[in-house]
């Protein structure tokens, strides 16, 4: 039966707000909402531009809207994601704000779905501590905005920059090469897959022929072999975005296998410093004990199991200028 | 592209000549078949897989290989897939050495057909494939969606897609266009036209009073008014002229295509209304003659009433007889295959069909494409 791994994928976004976003934001730490005007109408949420036209906007033409609005349209919202505003039922709501031309698609919270009608007046909660995102405040039903805990008043500078991080799980299908490949490799075997077809042969696949599009099953399945040579690399100097883990500058190899046309992509390097990696050294398969647990995930070129890096295998360098060029 | 004195030539500036009148039937690039996976919940499948069968099987029964394809077009999802540049790997789907001319869409399969559309009219090439893929389940759909809605105003509220289409319903049904009773027998109609379509998820007989017992989703819709979620993809063959015609006996021939959108937040629309699809129609012209059957990409059972009123489809037209995509909804192949839907009308002797298809909160933007076949 196929096997499904998970994985969570963190999204972050640092954003800049501009004039009138920023204004807007800023806005909320001071428990004001702004619109902008457009012609006749004040557009809520505002923009630097007229969705309808296109026209500019002016940053001088914000006003002040609300705080209390109406209620045009709702939805009830049972059971709330993690990426919602409110942690128990809620409604999401169309709320027209007095003064504003146009609904802000928002939060109320409102106890349950039957307080609720089309034409209900609102009001915002404001947070204590308001960080100048559209999540500083809610809706909550009636005429008197309301404060949550402390005040802790509005941001001391205007707010220009947004966090935004959204982190998602995925459930995807393991190709069953990638275990077939990954048990081998326990075995201290390379696996590698040959096309009927053309001949080419893959290491790493994902169970298919890429030129002539057709699948690959384990009767294609071959070993490749434990030695080869560099025919390229380069060194990474870590920036430390969020989930890197290496702190020094490290190496990433191409490894031609000897006797085939196969390169392993981005492999690590054991045993050899950085400054000492070049094209055409000669290197060999380095294993993880049996028993040892492996990264599941593998680098960018692959998951090769138990297959942890190349170490130098101490034949000399093969001088030829073409190697460079096989990187596929 | 040089528009020279080629065997192209004359078919361009009909072409144009249909532009300035603003005509549509310019007969000269067809659907000549298409193909769809296995549309289930969930599928072990990985999304590459997914098209490396559904291409093939598009192509065999034209007695086409992937050798014959001059330009690829497909459309899917990085958020979807969970993985920068899905479509990369997607690419090893269409034999790509030596190497061809490919593109792709960060839309609905739909949207794929369009550009393959166009590039047709450059009048130097004679087949393309487009494709839709999507693997809804990979993920929570009430996660990923709100990562692609504004990132100032909507995104951090964590609206999802059931949010937008609930506060769209309400607006329709406070505008006298649909009430749930309504909304609850399009759901009984579509699982009634599901039943002969093997790639629907959700079928049979239903009853509307017992669908209207049950308990809210996001009010005002309940479970009945909701799509379900769908692993799949599709994949559809283009030709031009004569070779579509040697290809299949009878192509459907796209005679009328335009796509328009609306602005992104929904507070700035009349959510009871759909402009973009209403002009889109005219650009298409839809008006005229008539078409025997249509295709909505309406995810909803709302979407379907506002849908055809902004159509001026009358009850004569038969609507999503497949189902619809409230019988199984591929995100990102679920538009392409109502194009394939309509396309079978035509092959199977129908002169005229509509088939339309929609992205972005709340009907934002929405395409129509005009099939007919040879009078």
């Amino acid at each position: 039966m196929t096997r499904f791994v998970e994985s969570s994928i963190t999204f972050p976004y640092k954003r800049s707000l501009g004039p009138v976003i920023g204004a807007f934001m800023t806005g909320l730490t001071e428990q004001r909402i702004l619109g902008i005007r457009s012609g006749d109408q004040v557009l809520v949420p505002p923009l630097e531009w007229d969705p309808q036209t296109g026209a500019e906007l002016a940053v001088d033409d914000l006003v002040e809207v609300g705080p209390t609005g109406t209620i045009e349209s709702w939805t009830w919202v049972p059971d709330p994601s993690e990426q919602h505003p409110l942690d128990h039922p809620f409604a999401f709501a169309l709320v027209r704000l007095d003064g504003a031309s146009t609904p802000l698609l928002h939060a109320v919270d409102s106890g349950s779905p039957t307080a609720l009608s089309v034409g209900d007046r609102v009001a915002p909660r404001w947070r204590g501590t308001r960080e100048g995102r559209i999540n500083d405040f809610v809706f909550i039903p009636g005429e008197t905005p309301e404060v949550e805990g402390t005040d802790a008043g509005p941001a001391a500078d205007p707010v220009t920059m947004m966090d935004y991080n959204a982190s998602i799980t995925y459930r995807n299908p393991v190709p069953p090469v990638s275990d077939r490949l990954r048990e081998a490799s326990r075995d201290q075997r390379i696996l590698g897959q040959r096309c009927p077809v053309c001949g080419r042969v893959y290491a790493g696949g994902r169970g298919y022929c890429p030129i002539d599009a057709v699948e690959l099953g384990e009767e294609h399945d071959v070993d490749l072999p434990h030695s080869g040579t560099i025919t390229n690399y380069t060194i990474i100097t870590p920036v430390q975005y969020p989930g890197q883990t290496e702190t020094e500058p490290f190496a990433r190899v191409f490894v031609l296998l000897d006797g085939t046309d196969v390169v392993l992509p981005y492999q690590p390097v054991i045993e050899l410093p950085v400054e000492d990696v070049k094209v055409g050294k000669r290197v060999a398969a380095a294993w993880a004990a049996s028993n040892d647990d492996v990264d599941e995930g593998g680098t960018m070129g692959g998951a090769y199991g138990h297959l942890i890096g190349w170490i130098p295998s101490g034949e000399p360098d093969v001088d030829d200028p073409e190697l460079v060029n096989r990187i596929f | 592209m040089a528009a020279g004195d080629g065997p192209g030539s004359e078919r361009r500036s009909e072409r144009a000549r249909s532009a300035e009148t603003g005509a549509t039937r310019n007969g000269d690039i067809a659907v000549v078949g298409w193909a769809q996976s296995p549309m289930i919940r969930r599928t072990e499948l990985s999304e590459t897989q997914l098209l490396l069968r559904v291409i093939t099987d598009a192509l065999e029964p034209l007695g086409l290989t992937r050798a014959d394809i001059d330009f690829t077009c497909l459309g899917s999802c990085d958020y979807i897939t969970g993985q920068a540049f899905s479509f990369v790997s997607n690419l090893d789907a269409i034999g790509a050495w030596p190497p061809k001319r490919d593109s792709h869409v960060e839309m609905d399969g739909a949207w794929a057909l369009y550009e393959a559309w166009l590039r047709l009219q450059e009048g130097d090439i004679e087949i393309a494939v487009v494709t839709g893929s999507g693997r809804s389940s990979t993920g929570d759909p009430a996660l990923i969606y709100p990562m692609e809605m504004d990132p100032f105003y909507l995104a951090p509220l964590g609206v999802d897609p059931l949010t937008f289409a609930a506060l769209q319903a309400r607006a329709v049904i406070d505008a006298g266009i649909a009430d749930e009773r309504a909304m609850a027998e399009v759901a009984v109609r579509s699982r009634r036209d599901a039943i002969d379509n093997p790639n629907a998820q959700v079928k049979g007989d239903a009853d509307v009073d017992t669908l209207l017992t049950g308990d809210y989703v996001r009010e005002p819709l309940r479970r009945h008014d909701l799509p379900p979620i769908t692993d799949g993809a599709a994949a559809m063959v283009l030709a031009t002229g004569d070779r579509a015609r040697q290809l299949r006996e009878r192509p459907a021939f796209i005679t009328g295509f335009d796509h328009r959108t609306e602005c992104h937040n929904p507070g700035y629309r009349d959510l009871a209304d759909s402009p973009s699809t209403r002009i889109a129609a005219a650009a298409a012209g839809l008006a005229g003659a008539p078409v025997e059957v249509a295709e909505l990409q309406a995810a909803f059972t709302h979407e379907e009433i506002l849908l055809r009123r902004a159509l001026g489809l009358g009850d004569d037209i038969a609507v999503n007889r497949s189902g619809g995509a409230l019988a199984s909804n591929p995100i990102m192949a679920t538009g392409l295959a109502r194009i394939g839907y309509a396309a079978d009308h035509v092959f199977g002797g129908g002169k005229r069909a509509l088939a339309h298809s929609t992205s972005g909160p709340c009907l934002q933007q929405n395409l129509v494409c005009i099939l007919e076949g040879d009078a």
